[in-house]
């Protein structure tokens, strides 16, 4: 089901492929159950991560949402990162992150914003305030 | 209860619940929940139960139970915690551990954490010369704010002559500097 999803939306919007990054989070990439990304990815879009499996290194210039239950190993960038499964690995939200009842953060984080729910888990440094820019191909 | 216009400069240890309005320097240690208040600036080691910031916290924070930071809180150091709850708004910059062992241990941390000191000799001259165990951890905050002469006067006569024949030997501030915790834990506590 979740790849259909996937499909429908990201279909249209691959017409006008460069313009990505202009349209910020129209763009979505998802990848359901049985989906599985690994390596390195630099998207203009949004990107979900329901039930699949992925590991590697996402950079978005959407954001990233990681659903119950879901395991990333990645170092992960977007502008909002909200994360409701288990994230291994480094993270930057431009903006801000959001960690869910259930999330587990294993991982240095730096944020402009950040929220934590009660129940979530962290483990890691955090750095917060405003964001310093890094060129989001490097 | 502190208040708005309350200070506390030293070690405070409570048997119970505190809540800080005002300003409070050193080291925390409280049995029940901690409540730091909007206009509330912290510059020490917190350690309780439930820890709940609404105001300005710089220092390392064990929470046996829960550390909340709410919308108004900011907070900088290094944070062992069993469940922690960050609001939106909230600033926060330090370390987290987390989980059933991180929270229950010993706050090993705490008394290195705030330790805003200019200078270490306090440290070294204290512990070197001299055994004097319930003073060693007071210089960490105390060393820097008030000038030595007053705080003999006020002090207690006998720990003084002692201290100050050592301090002689070495530096004359970190003499001082051990004994000034103490009065204001008096008068606060």
């Amino acid at each position: 089901m979740e790849t259909q999803e996937a499909i429908a939306e990201s279909t249209p919007m691959e017409t006008d492929g460069q313009s990505d990054s202009k349209r910020g989070g129209q763009n979505r990439l998802v990848l359901g159950p049985n989906d599985s990304l690994e390596g390195k990815l630099t998207y203009g879009g949004s990107m979900t991560v329901d039930g699949g499996h992925a590991e590697g290194e996402f950079r978005v210039g959407g954001n990233i949402d990681i659903g119950n239950g879901t395991v990333v190993k990645a170092l992960l960038e977007a502008s909002n990162v909200t994360i409701k499964g288990e994230v291994e690995g480094k993270l930057t939200a431009r903006d801000k992150l959001t960690l869910g009842k259930q999330a587990k953060l294993n991982g240095d984080v730096q944020v402009r914003r950040l929220q934590i729910e009660d129940g979530a888990s962290l483990n890691g440094y955090v750095r917060m305030g405003e964001f310093e820019q890094q060129a989001p191909g490097s | 209860m502190l208040g708005p216009r309350d200070r506390v400069i030293g070690q405070i240890y409570i048997e119970g619940d505190l809540r800080v309005g005002g300003v409070v320097e050193g080291e925390v240690e409280v049995t029940g929940d901690v409540e730091i208040d909007d206009m509330a600036k912290v510059k020490a080691s917190l350690a309780g139960r439930d820890v709940t910031i609404r105001g300005h916290v710089n220092g390392a924070v064990v929470a046996r139970k829960r550390l909340v930071v709410a919308k108004s809180g900011s907070l900088y150091g290094d944070v062992r915690v069993a469940r922690l709850a960050i609001q939106d708004g909230a600033t926060f910059s330090g370390k987290v551990s987390m989980g059933a062992g991180a929270a229950t241990a010993p706050p090993v941390k705490a008394v290195e954490a705030p330790t805003p000191v200019p200078e270490p000799e306090p440290k070294a001259a204290t512990e070197v010369e001299k055994p004097a165990a319930p003073i060693v951890a007071v210089p960490i905050v105390a060393a820097p704010k008030i000038t030595p002469p007053a705080i003999i006067k006020t002090a207690a006569p006998a720990p003084v002559a002692e201290l100050r024949v050592a301090g002689k030997d070495g530096k004359g501030k970190p003499v001082a500097a051990p004994i000034k915790g103490k009065p204001n834990k008096k008068k606060r506590r």
